[in-house]
């Protein structure tokens, strides 16, 4: 960790920001912000290019294809196509844009890279199973007091503490 | 009420796609800004030690609360518009336990997963891809999972409804729980970096202060109003709005995709006859709970025995909620059966008949009864002739 700490905004303000970001989206659409929502579609989306027959005949991904249905034809794919935009030019103006591995001293290159892969394996579960991810469900069904979304929200943190000392090596 | 925009047909897809893209830079913008492009400052809220997550999360939570209730309060936002998601107790319980495991391990939630990836991060990268691959293993054991997936459905249910207050007087209640958690945090860093011999993040006092009391004051302010008697008068459930027969007939034939019509009574009785284009209610689903699968953007309309009490699922569904007058019963008589005209109609009576007997032919298919031979009365004929010269 050699960033400065000053080269991010304070967490208030940022939660500020993202709350002015959320308010906009929520006035201008009438919903909120999403994460995993993309990740879903884009799958299914490869998996239709892949195995057509397959993918249209499986009960959760024949509701997004089929006769009619374009998957990628969804505003969250053009909210997370615009979050990659955002991200990168953000990191660019902050002299953050280069190609790196977070956190490799405590567990090594490969053993990281593993995690990050496995852990996303068990978030895009996760996503599925509770309709959304901490953008979709805790942010944005907790900021319209949605009752399942601040459930959520409470087991995510839950989830998170109970597991974070068996790998807290990766951390260090 | 002018808000949501995109539910008023402000606009359309095209630029709503386009704003997608906006809001999600935005987005995108700010998780980077706040340091969410990089694992360990996400991975270091489940240690104590930099409760950066919560703070961020949290102000945008009670800030998105606090600004939402202001633009109800004042009139200007349909809450009703706004999408809340569904609440599914049990998946979500499982979901969220799951995601937090997932969010440990990986370093990051799916969203700062793709802020990553776009820094640079090829840890992010693979986190994204992960969420991908989560994807297909729930679909492979979709059929497994599909019972859990709707177990302890409660419908679209926001926290104010379910606890009988108003949305700002939770937004408040969100606010002050925010400001508690972050004193908490704060002196968790505290002691934490003191225990450690490290030193604990920048507090930065002004800067919180600044945003915290902004934040505050929206959620205050927003309280203001449902203290007058009338808005706290209009924010108690009032009867359901009822529909006409001889209404709900004429928008069917402008518009049969502009409503949703739900025949809540016996499944079988509805099976036997109801209103073109309504949905039965399933057997099984006694509390109307498929009324939840609807979207908000169309108005329902119910149709149900006289009297009887309308399912939670119906009372507090998002949108606009009509009653039709009279039930199915009220439907048959004054729609779906020719009219009759009495021997000496007047010229309203007449314009109702024609009117009817049209809506009767539509829905029937019996040709439209002819427009009766009548001799009008010279007072009436007087006003035939003024209504013809304004043509």
């Amino acid at each position: 960790m050699d960033q400065k700490p000053d080269r991010y905004w304070n967490p208030y303000l940022a939660g500020l920001a993202l709350g002015v970001v959320l308010t906009a989206s929520f006035l201008v659409m009438g919903f909120g912000l999403g994460g995993s929502g993309a990740a879903n579609r884009l799958a299914i989306g490869a998996a239709h290019v892949v195995a057509p027959v397959a993918t249209e005949a499986n009960g959760y991904f024949g509701q997004f294809v089929g006769a009619g249905k374009h998957v990628l034809d969804d505003w969250l794919v053009y909210e997370v196509l615009g979050m990659f935009l955002g991200g990168a030019v953000s990191a660019y103006a902050a002299g953050r844009l280069r190609l790196n591995v977070g956190s490799t001293l405590g567990i090594g290159l490969f053993p990281r890279l593993s995690m990050a892969l496995s852990g996303g394996v068990i978030m895009g579960f996760a996503a599925r199973l509770a309709r959304g991810c901490t953008s979709g469900q805790a942010l944005t069904g907790g900021s319209v007091l949605g009752v399942g979304s601040w459930v959520f929200m409470m087991c995510v943190f839950a989830g998170g503490y109970a597991l974070a000392p068996l790998v807290r090596r990766q951390w260090r | 009420m002018i808000f949501p925009l995109f539910s008023h047909d402000e606009f359309g897809r095209f630029t709503g796609q386009v704003l997608g893209v906006l809001i999600g830079m935005g987005f995108g913008l700010v998780l980077e800004r706040a340091g969410f492009g990089k694992a360990e400052n996400l991975a270091a809220q489940f240690y104590g030690g930099d409760n950066r997550v919560l703070k961020v999360m949290f102000t945008g939570i009670a800030t998105t609360a606090a600004l939402l209730g202001l633009c109800a309060a004042f009139g200007l936002l349909d809450l009703s518009q706004v999408t809340v998601p569904e609440t599914y107790l049990w998946p979500q319980i499982v979901g969220g336990l799951l995601l937090g495991v997932g969010f440990v391990v990986a370093g990051f939630c799916p969203g700062t997963g793709v802020v990553a990836a776009a820094t640079g991060s090829v840890d992010g990268l693979l986190a994204y891809g992960g969420v991908m691959l989560g994807t297909f293993v729930f679909g492979f054991f979709w059929s497994d999972l599909e019972g859990f997936y709707s177990s302890g459905s409660m419908g679209v249910i926001r926290l104010d409804q379910w606890l009988g207050v108003s949305f700002p007087v939770v937004a408040a209640g969100v606010v002050a729980m925010a400001i508690t958690a972050f004193l908490g945090a704060e002196r968790l860093e505290a002691w934490l970096a003191k225990r450690r011999g490290t030193s604990a993040p920048d507090v930065a006092p002004r800067l919180r202060n600044l945003s915290l009391v902004t934040v505050a004051a929206a959620a205050g302010i927003a309280l203001f109003p449902s203290w007058t008697p009338a808005a706290s008068a209009s924010a108690t459930p009032s009867a359901p709005v009822t529909l006409a027969p001889t209404a709900l007939a004429e928008q069917l034939v402008a518009d049969a995709r502009g409503l949703w019509i739900v025949d809540l009574r016996d499944p079988a009785a509805c099976a036997k006859a109801t209103v073109p284009g309504a949905l039965c209610r399933p057997a099984e689903d006694k509390d109307a709970v498929f009324v939840n699968d609807l979207a908000a953007t169309r108005p329902l309309v119910v149709v149900a025995d006289a009297g009887a009490q309308l399912p939670a699922a119906v009372t507090h569904w998002p949108g606009e909620v009509r009653v039709l007058d009279g039930g199915y019963a009220a439907f048959d008589a004054q729609v779906l059966t020719a009219p009759t005209l009495p021997a000496e109609p007047t010229l309203a009576q007449i314009e109702a008949f024609q009117r009817t007997t049209a809506l009767q032919g539509y829905f029937t298919g019996a040709a439209p009864a002819p427009a009766p031979v009548v001799t009008v009365t010279k007072a009436a004929g007087g006003a035939a002739v003024k209504k013809g010269g304004g043509c």
